[in-house]
């Protein structure tokens, strides 16, 4: 399953050299592939549509991997880097540090990010821990976490001018010319945030009962709380400051992921990520090719995807008992 | 009770009415008198009455007045309409821009701007004339369409009031990611002025604002004595307020169209001006205490002084660059929401 999906955003990407404001033929986009010249064909494979939908690939992936592990942690269906804060508490410090303190190295930002996103998971955690993770505090105290910190991110865009309109494209999530560098740039982040998940995958399968099991199995939860949430974090971190906040992928994925029985959490996170590359580089094609040459931001399309599936899981009767689905 | 605690009260409410009359006075009386440019009150008076230089009627008449007015409005409606979502969802974290009503307003209003002025100047320069007339009532379209959603899943699933709000807050967040992604993509040059709006800004509102916004109020508000007593029993189980007599799908249906309305026709105005209508309600139950027939005065008079004090806040603390009412309110109503979160925890 996994593998099937893999080879299906494989054949995605490669579908999606074809399409775009120009149209290749197979046969043209086959050699630019193979053998770079220079012309036009290439740039446009090698520069402009491969690294875009590799990077959308990755962050898909990194962004599932993320959600795995906060429901995993929460215990809540709801969780995803974006209902709990995750996602714009490594926005707003990013953006703050490219408004107010422009000498600050891109290559920082993903450390930003990640602090940001770590005290914002933190506090929203915090409201929710008092009810054992009801869905309801979690889900708004996330909610209003998320709240705050958008609107000092639109304080931040207001105060910055002329930048306005590419921060407020980024800021709507996106791929539009990503290039290699971006990829290789963030592609560490999620590698070690899915690494790191695969490796404890033992911790989330026990992790996802409740607290005592978990502790009677012999999860040290003092230990591995802490680092399943920083490995949450990673992912996230690392995908903000390129691919902006993406939002309901994270969210959506693992559902599916657990819908389609994976055979344990391994494969569950496995899946999910799969999952998460597959639909991102399916909705990055479309973003670039629906309404070409003009781009539609990619969290406009996720989130006509990935919304319904939010409201489908709250309608839910089994959602909102607490358990995990 | 005895009788001289209702002795008590009563004369509590003697002094109350002019208190409250007192300290919406001050809040308003303090946003014209203060502001960027100095003008000492002699000259502020002066203006007031039609007198005084040219310049500092032109602020005060043309600028401050108006806005602080619309403000005034504005903060009424979101106060009311959360006032009418807790009420009747049985929720005390309601809030149009919780419920998703909010985003869906300022969707309706990104979608209508987009077709009606930017289809014919993209991405040109030229400051396009707005239709200030249109947007309170596409607004209104567009946070029913939030409130029907909502209402189709309370009633079709018959939802709780916790679950009910989670389905705010997912449409909430499906219709603001639509909204930010549907402004962020037409790349106008003028993105500038969506973004106050949808930031929430009473920056530059004019006479013009107040005229289109105040028929909405003014029927909205002549609704209020109407619904009042079922708001009261509509605060019970559906199956108790039906034992009273009241039907409570028609009565439900009524007062969440007009929370709708109060909150989209505001959004219209002056965007998703978040948490006020959270905020005021709560402040309101807190200060009214046991009088319960103080409550929905107090929300009143609380979103009059609380968008008029935050958006003086804004534009004192700002300076030449004012922050957005919107930040103001997300800023300080946001650790309040997570007080109460954890307290109900």
């Amino acid at each position: 399953m996994t593998f099937a999906l893999i080879l299906g955003s494989l054949m995605a990407v490669a579908g999606g050299l074809l399409v775009g404001a120009t149209t290749l033929s197979p046969t043209a986009a086959m050699r630019a592939l193979l053998s770079p010249d220079g012309g036009i064909e290439s740039v446009f494979v090698w520069t402009l549509r491969l690294p875009r939908s590799l990077a959308a690939f990755v962050g898909g992936a990194g962004l599932s991997v993320s959600g795995c592990l906060l429901q995993t942690l929460t215990r809540n269906p709801l969780a995803g880097p974006h209902l709990t804060g995750v996602t714009a508490g490594a926005v707003a410090p990013i953006v703050a540090c490219i408004v107010l303190l422009p000498g600050v190295s891109p290559l920082a930002y993903p450390w930003i990010g990640c602090a940001g996103g770590l005290a914002a998971a933190l506090v929203t955690f915090w409201i929710a821990r008092g009810s054992g993770a009801r869905p309801l505090q979690l889900a708004l105290g996330g909610v209003s976490v998320s709240m705050f910190l958008a609107a000092v991110t639109t304080y931040l865009l207001l105060l910055s001018g002329p930048r306005m309109a590419s921060l407020l494209f980024w800021l709507s999530g996106g791929f539009q010319g990503r290039t290699w560098i971006h990829l290789i740039y963030m592609a560490p982040w999620v590698l070690i945030g899915l690494a790191g998940a695969l490796a404890a995958r033992r911790i989330v399968g026990l992790m996802s009962l409740d607290d005592a099991t978990a502790a009677g199995m012999g999860v040290q939860l003092a230990l591995w709380k802490p680092a399943l949430l920083l490995l949450a974090v990673l992912p996230v971190a690392g995908i903000a400051p390129i691919g902006g906040p993406i939002a309901f992928v994270g969210l959506a994925t693992p559902h599916i992921a657990r819908l389609l029985r994976a055979d344990g959490p391994g494969w569950t996170i496995a899946l999910a990520a799969a999952l998460g590359g597959f639909l991102l580089v399916v909705a990055d094609l479309l973003a670039r090719s629906i309404a070409a040459p003009r781009e539609i931001p990619v969290g406009i399309l996720t989130a006509l995807i990935g919304g319904p599936i939010f409201v489908a899981l709250i309608l839910r009767p089994q959602t909102l008992k607490g358990r995990r689905v | 009770m005895n009788v001289g605690a209702t002795r008590d009260l009563r004369a509590d409410n003697a002094l109350i009415l002019p208190a409250w009359i007192g300290l919406t006075t001050i809040a308003l009386a303090l946003s014209v008198f203060m502001g960027v440019v100095d003008i000492p009150p002699v000259d502020v008076i002066a203006a007031l009455v039609g007198k005084g230089s040219a310049q500092a009627r032109s602020i005060i008449i043309d600028i401050r007045l108006p806005r602080v007015l619309v403000g005034m409005v504005v903060g009424v409606h979101f106060a009311v309409a959360g006032f009418i979502l807790q009420s009747i969802t049985r929720n005390p974290l309601a809030d149009p821009s919780i419920m998703g009503i909010s985003q869906g307003a300022t969707l309706a209003v990104g979608v209508f701007l987009l077709f009606s002025v930017y289809i014919h100047n993209p991405g040109s320069n030229t400051l396009a004339e707005l239709p200030l007339a249109w947007l309170p009532s596409i607004a209104i379209i567009g946070g029913l369409l939030a409130g029907l959603a909502i209402y189709a899943m309370a009633f079709g699933r018959n939802l709780g009031p916790i679950r009910l709000t989670i389905c705010g807050v997912a449409v909430g967040a499906l219709l603001h990611a639509v909204a930010i992604g549907l402004i962020a993509g037409w790349g106008s040059a003028r993105i500038e002025i969506l973004l106050e709006w949808l930031s929430g800004s009473l920056y530059a509102r004019s006479w013009d604002h107040l005229r289109y916004l105040l028929p909405f109020t003014v029927v909205g508000l002549a609704m209020l004595p109407l619904i009042r007593r079922p708001l009261t029993m509509l605060r019970f189980d559906s199956s108790v307020s039906r034992s009273f007599g009241l039907s409570h799908k028609l009565h439900f249906s009524l007062a969440l169209a007009l929370a709708c309305c109060l909150a989209a026709s505001a959004v219209g105005v002056a965007g998703p001006i978040v948490f006020v209508g959270l905020i005021v309600p709560h402040l309101a139950r807190f200060l009214a205490g046991r009088r319960f027939a103080l409550v929905l005065p107090f929300t009143l008079a609380l979103g009059i002084v609380v968008v008029t004090l935050g958006d003086l806040v804004g534009r004192l603390a700002g300076g030449a660059e004012e922050i957005p009412i919107g930040v103001v309110t997300a800023i300080f109503g946001a650790p309040l929401l997570l007080v109460l979160l954890r307290r109900m925890a």
